[in-house]
Formats: structure tokens, C-alpha cells, sequence
């Protein structure tokens, strides 16, 4: 096994581990506003990677004047689209937030688990 | 062989369809309903009697209602005809429809039953279902009226609302939409193998040269599913607890349309989807004739011990439509004349067992109209109360047994020889013995009836039904729980087993004696939908109530049966001229078989079956 | 007709807009507002179709004058046409319902013409990113939706509708993240060519991920668990117009990428591929159907029961042949129907007698007639009674299951008919054969269970279900048996895209 792999390729090492670690935090965690924010960092790792996809060894932006024509440029599709995911993301984070805040003010829980006792008696 | 476009066949469908809309939509005023089923049973009936003379002279009538189920070049068209075998189930079914739509009636008002409405509404939907499944021209259509039927009959098997009843309901439901996916299963399977699913005299060609291997899965599967409504065994323990319906239902549909459907269905694979060509290079009709063998002795030997009459009919039942498939499974695996006379003996038992079993039903329910009587032990001496209904009822019970000059005998005959000269003389055997078992069954209620005397030294012992093994006892007839069958009476005191409401099963349904004479009298009736269904429904068992202080059971009331006239003093004509009507049915298709037309379709059937096979 | 596709999406944007802006004028021009734009969207949805239809081939656009593949293309053939005018009129439908049933807040308009914009951009977008866009708006809109149950169950079923969802949607997107390193394109008539050349480990990888992704939006077991609290806590309309659509649509999605990007190829050449697919519609079939015999609750039984309807059309999808891929899209169509009218029907019995469980359907055939009737026609079509819509559909993908000789999924495909019997029986039975054990609910505890239901039918008094309500079910009960006769001359019109999308 080639353990420069490993130096060459971290951007994907740190989309693994932030992919494993919002996961975990999403399932793992009682707290609901916890596990918006794994849900956030699962995203990430998302975003990560399309952007790390992009990427071209020695690339500059693509911007069309700035580096010449010979030069290689980064590919600019993955970063416009991970803008829109960006934007999802947001809506996203705000709409669970607006019913966490609704869960509390029934419940006056954060805690699934505590959630699930007051629901079962319910 | 013409084909002529016509929209009769169509007509007969739509007709009694039509009508169950037409009854829903009349539900406040009972005597207009009643007057709808009338007029589309007697519509019913004569469109597809104006249909006989062309298809007895060779033509076929077809309404086609374009493609169903279209599929790049291929597609199913979804058509209707009436060629002679479709003609034979039809008529049978329309013309005892109106028999039976008297009868009913009688039925029903005598009983004070609840929910009438849904009980005529789902009859005449049932009998549109089983013309239906008649005039069908291919699998996929018989499938469609068949699972049609299935669906119309549920209200009908679950009528009393009581568990019990939802439980055979549910039962109903379970056996026969599981038979109806092996139909789908089956159907899939040929047309994916043939191209084709029409029904075709001698067989659909592709199928001859398919993967026999298939081709058997293909029968296996079409015959099991079409055998849960023919009540093979061991998928046949539907019938005894559908009995819980009403007597009419029990009558029409669960000894002529549901379960001839199943037949009618095995007929059609074995004469129409195979042919008898494929199904004897295929090896299938022996093993199918097998299984029917084991049904129709078994069946009748569980008879034996069954106390309850309707229950005893329903075994009955069972093994007489095996008579109907050992006829169409031996006769397609022989060649020659034998093969012809087991094919025509097995087809005239479908009208001949129709015109019987009605017959029998009728009078069960005319006993239970009348006396609240239900079962046999408590029938001793019954004929001085009702003579015209046991009259009946023997001349029926003899025609089951294969006595001559009653329909039974004449299909029976054709059997015999079928069978015995084709050289299977194991199935010549196993019918000649389970006609022995027949009157083994039938005989003491006759007996009884006639010859002994309700007081209590009056009648014999009845060891079958008695002894430790007997059908009265804990041990079930049929070798399930002894709670499992709605009827099963297994209290040692010989009576019905109180429900879980309290009720008798005798009693569940008010009666009312006073009204029973009296159809035209409907009062009360009209008060009762006057406050919505709901309402009635509350009476109803407002009466259950009274009446359980009144009787609780049905046998002679306390001074014995009062003798009543021959001349129809017994009870109400609707109930008692449609007994008549059905057994003239059985004997006229015994002495003269040759006129009437059933024993023509048969041969004419058998022919154009064989006539492209080996036996040509 | 090519240049008014992007119009299926904006219209129903604009009346969203129009309808927060004047509803925050008056109330009570929500609904007009919201009612008008949906019009306007079944005209032009039905007009598409029609011209796909009569046309044979597909329509196309290029949003803002880019050129595919680098523009997003919005395409319309056969497959997708006829799940256009779907959405549209279940939408139609379903506000009819809602003009009395509720709920009447501004903010339920305007999600719902969100939810029409998501579905309708996910139905005839031609671009995988794209495709994931409208996959989120959609989600968006029916996690608001869902959240407009006036009590804290709603929420809790949101959050839950939400976390998983997002974890479904953020697979689909990685799933295209793959496809795109495989490839650099992301349109779909493009990705189709340049993947059958791409590593095929990529290419394998992808096709797992965006179907996972594609199966937890459609609900398929074990990737179902967000669903059947969602459709029993929100309030009728919205799980009536949820359980009709959205999973619907994603059923679609996920037939559409399977044959336009990945390609039957791909499916049948593949290790696993079309197992992986296979297996897990079978599992969906069975335990769905399990799951939903267990429910006491109606409408958590119906979601269950979508568990198992879906398990079909992704075993058509699976299946692959003509056959099959003709079941599933009507099943898709069909179910819809079915499914939805179930839903309403639910709804406006529960305004009758307050029935929210299996125990309160006792002798409702006696109380609401009508609604009663149509609950079970829907009942028996969905169990699969010929010739309802729900036969044609099973029919068409038993056939499809034999013609390729795939006997288990063959077996299952036609026992799930005893499955869904299983557990609708039980309610057609209560209704008909059984007498109501308490005649007046609202005083017991019965009563008392349904309004903590979450029902609608407590926040604006609703007593009995208005005519609209009725008729919509009963409009939906005619459809589920209409329909069914009708496929004949539909089949014709999508045969040509058929052979296009199975390379015949």
C-alpha cells in the first residue's frame, strides 16, 4: 500500500471523516439541534468533495485573461453548483430549526428521548 | 361455425348489472326492488334463451369491447360470446337466477331479514359476475368476472354480520382470491408461452409445442386456483362454513354459479386453453381425475356425519362438482368414444347437480323458514308438516344418488361407461361407491321425514352422528377444530351451539309465522326503511331479543308437527312453487334428456372439442 | 410548445408568490389565488402532453439559451408526460379538497405551490444537478407542509420527514458527484453516452448511491422509517397530496435515471445492479405489506401500504422489459390515484365520525354511505380487483416478471394481492358487517384520540364533510376503476418512448 496516497489525496480523507462524523452525530446524538448541525456537517463533506473534484494540480481560476490561454484552469461547474447546494443547505438548516423551535414550545424538550416518553403518553 | 356480432351477450351481462344499481336505488320502497330483480332475472333469462337455437345450430355471438391490456403487437381483446360451452353455464345460471329470485323473496320476507337491499343488490351482481364468467372468450376476462364474483358474493356469505359469519366471510375471501392469483399466475404463464389465451375448441396452438414443463406448471396452477371455487380438496372447506348465508345463497351461488364457476373454469383449460390433446400428452388429467376421485369419496364420507342439514348438503356439494372435473380430467386423458362419453357425463352433471342441489337447498330452507328447523336429528316426522318440500327433497336426494329417471342418473350413466370402458375401472369403482355413500346420506333424512315419528321413542338411534366419532361430538367431521366450522354442532345436547352474542344460530334470524304467508304484506317492511338502514337494523335485533324466549331451537314443537295439506298448505307459494320448479327440472332432465336442451349443448361441446384432437 | 416547458415550473412559482403577497392582504385570496394557478398549470400541463402524445417525440428546451450539455435541458417524452398531467390534476383534486378540509393558513397555499413547482421541475428536468435541485425544493416544500398539523406531532414528524430526507438527497448528491468525476457532464442524454465508456467502478458506485438516495425519497424498506409518521401526523389534504405525489415522483425519478442515464445496459451487464434493485423492491413488497397488517392506525396503515405498492413499480423498473416498464408507469399513475383518494376518504371519515383507527371503522357503511363506498372500491382496486387501474398495473408487470423468467420476484409481484388483502379486508369488513360499538364517538374516547390525531377536522368545526370533499373522493374511487380500461388506448402513445428508453 502506498502510504503517499495518503498526503496526496487528504482532501478526501477529511470528506471521509466529515461524511463519517455528521453521520454519527445525526444518528447518534439525542439532542435535535446536534443533530441539525451533524446533518450540516454531512453536507460539508459533500460540498468537499465536489469541490476537491474540481481541483487541477497547478490550476488557477477560470478566469478567462488572468493566466493565458496555455494554462491549466480548475473546473468551474462543481463550484456553481455546489453554491446552489450551499443555498439548499441553508434552507435546509433554517426550516428544521423553525420546527425544533416549534418542538420545544410543545414539548419544552430538546431530547429525543425525553420527546418520546412525553409523546407516548400522550 | 359463424361468428355473429350481437350485443346480447353483452346484454346478458350488463342487464342483471345494471339492475343491482337500479335495487340500490330503490331501497325505500322494498316491492319496487323486488320488482327489478324479477324483471332482470326474466330479462336475463331470455336474452340468453334467444341465444340457444343459433348456438345450437353452430354460431357464436360476440360483442367485442376492444383491447384490454394491449402490449406492443400482441393484446387480449376484451370480448364477449356466447359459443355452447359458455351457453351451458349461462343458461343455467339465468334461468335458476329467476327461480331462485322467487324464492328469495320469500325467503327474506318470511325471515324479516335485515339489509335486503345489499342482500338483492349483491345476488343480482353475482348473477351478472357468473354470466360473465360464461360468455368470457379468453382467460384474462373469465379472470376479471371471476375475481367479479369473488367480490359480489362476500355481502352475501358475510349477510347475518355476525362473527361466525365474518369469519367464513373472511375465509371466503382468503381461499378464493388465493385460487384467483394461481388463475392470474396460470393465465400470465400461457400467454407468455402460447401468445395467446383465447379459448379455442381443441386447445390454443402454441401451447402444444411449449415447454412441457411450463405447460404443466400452467395447469397445475389454472386448476388449482380454478379448483378453490370447485371446492377440490384439500381447498374445499370454504363451502361447509359459507353455509352460514342464507338458504338462497347457499342454493344459487354455492352449488350452481360460484362454485360451477370453478368448474366451468377447469372445463374451459382442460376442453379449451390445452385441449384434451395437450392435456393427454401433458399426463395431467389422470392425476387431476385423481384428486377428484379422493374429493368426491372423502367428500361424501365426511357427509355422513354431518348433523346439520345445510352442512350436509355443502359436503354433498363437494363431492357431486367432483364428479363434474373426474368426468372432464379421465375424458381428456382416453381417446376414443369412452373419452367422449366421460366428457358429455361430466358436463350434463353441471346442470344435472344445479337442478338437484337447488332443489335440496330450497327445501333446507324452507324447513328453516317455516320451523326453524336446521338439523336432521330434529327432523323426524317433519314430512307431515311439509309434504310438498319433502316430496321434493326425496325425488332430488334420489337423483343424487344416480336412481333413474332423475337428472342425476343420466350424467352418472354417461360416467360409468366413459370411465368403464376406458379401461379406468378404479374411477368406474370409486363412483359406483360413492353413489352407495349418496343414499347413505340422503336416505335417513327421507326416511325420517316420512317414516318415523317426532315423539320420543318414534325414531331410531343414529349411530353415525351420535357415537363417540359422530358429526355431534367434539371430534370435527371435517378434522379441524371443533370450533372452527360456524355450523358444527358440538354440544352433547344435540342443540346449536350458542354464539358469542347469546344468540342461537336457529334464532339469530327473526321470524315471523304470521308474516310468512303473506308477501304482499309489507308494513312493517316499509316503516323499517322509512328510518334508514340503521334503524332497521336495531329492530332487528330488538326482535332477536323477543324471539329468543319464544324458540330456542328448531326441532317439533312441543305437540308434535301439525299435519298440513299437500296443496301448498306448508308455507308460502314463493318459497314452495320454486321447489317444485327445480325439482320438475331434475326429472325432466332425467326422463327426457334428449329434449332438453342441456344434453344438446353437451354433445355439441364434446364434439368440436375432440373433433380437431386425436379422437377426430 | 418547447419554450412554455419552463413555464410548468414558473407558473406555479409566481402564484406562490402571489399568493403569500396577497394573502397577507386578505386571507381569503389564498386559495383563489392558489386554485387559478393550478388551473393555469393543468391547461398548459395537459396541453404538453397532449402534443408529446399526438407528436411521438419528445419535447425540449434549454433554460436561458445555454446549450446542452452545459445548459440545464427540460425534457418531456412519453414517461414523463403523463406523470406531468398527474401531479398536476392530483394537485387540482387535492385543493378542491382542501377549499373545506384545510388547512387555510396563507403559508399552506404557498407550500403547496411550492411542492407543484419541486415535483413538476423534478418531472421534466433533463439534468442530473438540476434534478437535485428540484428533488430539494420539493422536499422543502413538504417538510413545510407536513409541518402545517396545528400540533406538536406535526412538527416532530417534519423534523424526522426532514433528517431523513436530507440524507437521502445528499447520497443522490454524491451518487452524481461520481458520475460527474466519471464523466465532467451532468446532463442525462450526455452522462448516458459518456458513462458506458467511464470506469465502470465509478459508474457502479454512483448508480448504488443515487439509487439509495432515490429509494429513501421513495420510501422503499428499510430506507422508509420517515414516512409513515409524516403521513399520519400532517393534516388529511397534505397526506393525501403527499402520499399521491411525492414519493410518486421520486418512483419516477428513479426510472428515469435508471433507463436515460445509466441505461438498460448498464442494468443487465452490471454485477448486482439489477439484483440490488430487485431485492430491495421485493423486501419493500413483503414487509410493507406486513407492516401495514400490524398498524391500528388508518393512515399509518396507507403509508405502509405505499411501502409495498412502491416495491412493485421498482420491481417493473427492475424487470426492465416492455412489459414491466408499461406496469410500472401505470401502476405509478394508478397508485397515485388510488392512494391519494384513499387518503381524503380517510380524512373525511374521520370529519364523519371521527375514525382515525382500525376499532372506529365499525359500521361506518352505515353512517357515511357514500364515503364509505368509495373507501372501498379504492380498497378493492388497490388490492387488485380487474379491471381497476391497480390490476392493469400488476398484470402488466407479472407478465413483465414471467417474460424474463425472474420466478421469485414473479411470485411475489403476484402474492402481494394477498398481502394488501390482507390488511384492507379488515377495514371493508368493519365497515359493512360490523355495528359500531359506541354510536357517539365525540363524547368518548374515541373522540378524544382523534382530535390529539392530529386531525383537521377540530380547528375549524368542521361536522360533516363538505360536497366538495365527498366528490373529490368519489371522483378519485370512479378514476381507480376508469382507468383501468382506458391503458388500452394509452399504451399505444407510449410505446415509442418505450423502445427509445429500452433501446428495443
Amino acid at each position: 500500500m502506498n502510504v503517499d496516497i495518503l498526503f496526496t489525496h487528504y482532501n478526501y480523507i477529511v470528506v471521509a471523516l466529515l461524511l463519517t462524523i455528521g453521520a454519527y452525530m445525526l444518528v447518534e446524538t439525542p439532542n435535535l439541534v446536534k443533530k441539525v448541525i451533524g446533518m450540516n456537517v454531512f453536507q460539508s463533506g459533500i460540498f468537499l468533495f465536489f469541490i476537491t473534484s474540481a481541483y487541477r494540480t497547478g490550476g488557477s481560476p477560470p478566469i478567462v485573461g488572468h493566466g493565458g490561454a496555455s494554462t491549466t484552469y480548475v473546473s468551474p461547474l462543481p463550484h456553481v453548483l455546489i453554491l446552489t447546494a450551499i443555498v439548499v443547505g441553508v434552507s435546509l438548516t433554517a426550516v428544521a430549526l423553525a420546527l425544533i423551535v416549534r418542538i420545544y414550545t410543545e414539548y419544552g424538550t430538546l431530547d429525543e428521548r425525553v420527546l418520546r416518553e412525553v409523546r407516548a403518553d400522550e | 361455425m359463424t361468428d355473429i356480432a350481437s350485443l346480447r351477450p353483452l346484454a346478458a351481462v350488463a342487464v342483471p348489472a345494471l339492475a343491482a344499481i337500479a335495487i340500490l336505488a330503490s331501497r325505500s320502497r322494498p316491492n319496487v326492488r323486488e320488482g327489478w330483480t324479477i324483471l332482470a332475472a326474466a330479462s336475463t333469462f331470455a336474452v340468453v334463451a334467444s341465444m340457444v337455437p343459433g348456438v345450437l345450430a353452430g354460431d357464436t355471438y360476440v360483442t367485442s369491447l376492444g383491447t384490454f391490456v394491449p402490449l406492443g403487437d400482441g393484446s387480449v381483446e376484451f370480448v364477449l360470446q356466447a359459443d355452447a360451452l359458455g351457453m351451458l353455464f349461462g343458461l343455467l345460471a339465468s334461468f335458476l337466477w329467476l327461480v331462485t329470485s322467487f324464492y328469495s323473496i320469500g325467503y327474506m320476507r318470511g325471515l324479516g331479514e335485515h339489509a335486503q337491499t345489499r342482500y338483492f343488490a349483491s345476488f343480482a351482481a353475482s348473477v351478472a359476475s357468473a354470466v360473465g364468467v360464461a360468455f368470457a372468450s379468453n382467460l384474462l376476462v373469465l379472470f376479471v368476472f371471476y375475481e367479479l364474483l369473488t367480490v359480489a358474493t362476500y355481502p352475501l356469505v358475510t349477510h347475518d354480520e355476525t362473527a361466525e359469519a365474518r369469519a367464513a366471510g373472511r375465509k371466503y375471501l382468503a381461499y378464493t382470491f388465493g385460487g384467483g392469483v394461481a388463475v392470474l399466475a396460470g393465465t400470465v404463464l400461457v400467454y407468455v408461452l402460447a401468445g395467446s389465451i383465447a379459448f379455442t375448441p381443441g386447445g390454443i396452438e402454441g401451447l402444444a409445442t411449449a415447454d412441457p414443463m411450463l405447460a404443466r406448471a400452467a395447469f397445475a396452477l389454472l386448476v388449482a386456483g380454478f379448483g378453490v371455487k370447485a371446492a377440490l380438496m384439500p381447498v374445499h372447506s370454504w363451502l361447509p362454513d359459507a353455509m352460514v348465508a342464507p338458504t338462497p345463497v347457499s342454493g344459487l351461488l354455492h352449488a350452481v354459479a360460484v362454485v360451477k364457476s370453478g368448474v366451468f373454469g377447469i372445463a374451459r383449460v382442460v376442453l379449451e386453453v390445452f385441449g384434451p390433446d395437450t392435456v393427454s400428452n401433458l399426463g395431467v388429467g389422470v392425476p387431476l381425475a385423481a384428486v377428484a376421485a379422493f374429493t368426491l369419496l372423502a367428500a361424501s364420507i365426511i357427509a355422513l356425519r354431518q348433523d346439520n342439514l345445510k352442512r350436509r348438503l355443502a359436503y354433498s356439494t363437494v363431492s357431486q362438482l367432483s364428479y363434474i372435473v373426474l368426468g372432464l380430467g379421465i375424458g381428456a386423458s382416453m381417446g376414443g368414444d369412452a373419452a367422449r362419453y366421460a366428457l358429455i357425463g361430466g358436463l350434463l352433471h353441471i346442470p344435472a347437480h344445479a337442478f338437484m342441489k337447488l332443489t335440496l337447498f330450497f327445501c333446507a330452507g324452507a324447513m328453516h323458514v317455516e320451523t326453524h328447523t336446521d338439523d336432521i336429528s330434529d327432523m323426524a316426522g317433519i314430512g307431515k308438516r311439509m309434504p310438498l318440500t319433502m316430496s321434493a327433497f326425496a325425488v332430488a336426494a334420489a337423483g343424487m344418488a344416480g336412481i333413474p329417471l332423475v337428472a342425476g342418473f343420466v350424467s352418472k350413466f354417461y360416467l360409468l361407461i366413459g370411465t368403464a370402458s376406458g379401461g379406468e375401472v378404479a374411477f368406474t369403482v370409486a363412483l359406483l361407491v360413492s353413489g352407495v355413500l349418496n343414499i347413505a346420506y340422503f336416505w335417513p333424512v327421507v326416511y325420517q321425514a316420512f317414516f318415523e315419528s317426532e315423539t320420543a321413542d318414534g325414531h331410531d338411534r343414529k349411530p353415525l352422528i351420535e357415537n363417540p366419532l359422530g358429526g355431534r361430538f367434539a371430534v370435527a367431521a371435517d378434522g379441524g377444530n371443533p370450533n372452527d366450522g360456524p355450523n358444527q354442532q358440538s354440544s352433547a345436547s344435540g342443540r346449536p351451539t350458542a354464539d358469542p352474542d347469546g344468540e342461537y344460530a336457529v334464532d339469530r334470524n327473526p321470524s315471523d309465522h304470521t308474516r310468512s304467508g303473506d308477501v304482499g304484506d309489507d308494513a312493517s317492511e316499509t316503516v323499517d326503511s322509512g328510518h334508514g338502514e340503521h334503524t332497521e337494523h336495531t329492530d332487528t335485533h330488538h326482535d332477536v331479543d323477543d324471539h329468543a324466549h319464544d324458540h330456542h331451537h328448531g326441532g317439533p314443537p312441543a305437540g308434535g308437527w301439525e299435519r298440513r295439506s299437500w296443496l301448498g298448505g306448508e308455507g308460502s307459494w314463493f318459497v314452495v312453487a320454486p321447489i317444485l320448479t327445480a325439482a320438475t327440472g331434475s326429472i325432466i332432465l332425467g326422463v327426457i334428456p334428449g329434449r332438453a336442451v342441456f344434453l344438446q349443448l353437451v354433445e355439441y361441446i364434446v364434439s368440436a372439442a375432440t373433433v380437431v384432437g386425436v379422437f377426430a | 410548445m418547447n419554450e412554455l416547458l419552463p413555464l410548468l415550473v414558473a407558473i406555479p412559482l409566481v402564484g406562490a408568490v402571489a399568493s403569500i403577497t396577497l394573502g397577507s392582504w386578505s386571507d381569503r385570496l389564498a386559495w383563489p389565488v392558489t386554485f387559478l394557478t393550478m388551473l393555469v398549470h393543468v391547461g398548459l400541463a395537459t396541453a404538453v402532453a397532449s402534443t408529446v402524445y399526438r407528436g411521438g417525440t419528445p419535447l425540449a428546451t434549454a433554460v436561458g439559451g445555454f446549450t446542452p450539455p452545459f445548459g440545464i435541458e427540460l425534457v418531456v417524452d412519453g414517461l414523463n408526460a403523463a406523470i406531468l398531467v398527474l401531479v398536476s390534476a392530483v394537485a387540482v383534486g387535492v385543493l378542491v379538497y382542501a377549499r373545506r378540509a384545510g388547512p387555510h393558513s396563507v403559508a399552506f397555499h404557498t407550500g403547496y405551490l411550492l411542492l407543484v413547482a419541486g415535483l413538476s421541475g423534478m418531472t421534466i428536468t433533463g439534468d442530473m444537478f438540476n434534478l437535485y435541485v428540484f428533488l430539494e425544493i420539493t422536499g422543502l416544500a413538504a417538510y413545510a407542509l407536513v409541518a402545517t398539523g396545528d400540533d406538536g406531532r406535526a412538527a416532530v414528524g417534519a423534523l424526522k420527514y426532514l433528517l431523513v430526507g436530507t440524507v437521502g438527497a445528499s447520497l443522490f448528491l454524491i451518487g452524481i458527484g461520481y458520475a460527474f468525476v466519471a464523466t465532467g457532464t451532468l446532463n442525462m442524454a450526455d452522462l448516458a453516452e459518456k458513462l458506458a465508456t467511464a470506469d465502470p467502478t465509478l459508474v457502479g458506485a454512483s448508480f448504488a448511491l443515487v439509487v439509495t438516495g432515490l429509494a429513501v425519497k421513495t420510501a422503499l424498506f428499510p430506507l422508509h422509517t420517515w414516512q409513515p409518521e409524516a403521513y399520519a401526523s400532517a393534516p388529511d389534504s397534505v397526506s393525501g397530496l403527499i402520499a399521491a405525489l411525492v414519493s410518486t415522483v421520486s418512483a419516477y425519478a428513479l426510472a428515469r435515471v435508471t433507463f436515460s442515464v445509466y441505461t438498460v445496459d448498464f442494468l443487465t451487464s452490471s454485477a448486482f445492479a439489477q439484483e440490488f434493485l430487485l431485492g430491495l423492491a421485493g423486501i419493500s413488497i413483503v414487509a410493507g405489506s406486513l407492516l401495514a397488517v400490524m398498524q391500528t392506525e388508518i393512515k399509518r396503515m396507507l403509508a405502509y401500504s405505499s411501502v409495498s405498492q412502491f416495491g412493485l413499480v421498482v420491481a417493473g423498473v427492475a424487470i426492465a422489459n416492455e412489459a414491466a416498464v408499461t406496469g410500472s408507469l401505470i401502476h405509478l399513475v394508478g397508485h397515485a390515484v388510488m392512494k391519494g383518494g384513499l387518503f381524503l376518504a380517510a380524512g373525511a371519515l374521520a370529519v364523519v365520525a371521527g375514525a382515525r383507527t382500525v376499532e372506529d371503522y365499525d359500521g361506518l357503511g352505515a353512517r357515511a354511505p357514500l364515503l364509505s363506498a368509495a373507501f372501498a372500491v379504492l380498497s378493492l382496486s388497490m388490492v387488485g380487483i380487474p379491471p381497476a387501474v391497480g390490476f392493469v398495473g400488476k398484470w402488466y408487470i407479472a407478465l413483465g416478471a414471467i417474460q424474463a423468467e425472474s420466478w421469485p420476484i414473479a411470485v411475489v409481484i403476484l402474492v402481494s394481492t394477498l398481502l394488501t388483502l390482507a390488511y384492507f379486508l379488515r377495514l371493508v369488513e368493519r365497515m359493512y358487517f360490523r355495528t359500531s360499538s359506541d354510536d357517539v364517538t365525540s363524547s368518548t374516547g374515541t373522540g378524544a384520540t382523534a382530535v390529539a390525531d392530529g386531525g383537521d377536522d377540530t380547528d375549524d368545526g368542521l361536522t360533516r364533510p363538505s360536497a366538495g370533499m365527498v366528490a373529490v373522493v368519489v371522483v378519485a374511487a370512479l378514476l381507480a376503476v376508469g382507468l383501468g380500461p382506458l391503458v388500452s388506448t394509452f399504451e399505444p402513445l407510449l410505446e415509442p418512448t418505450l423502445e427509445t428508453l429500452l433501446q428495443l
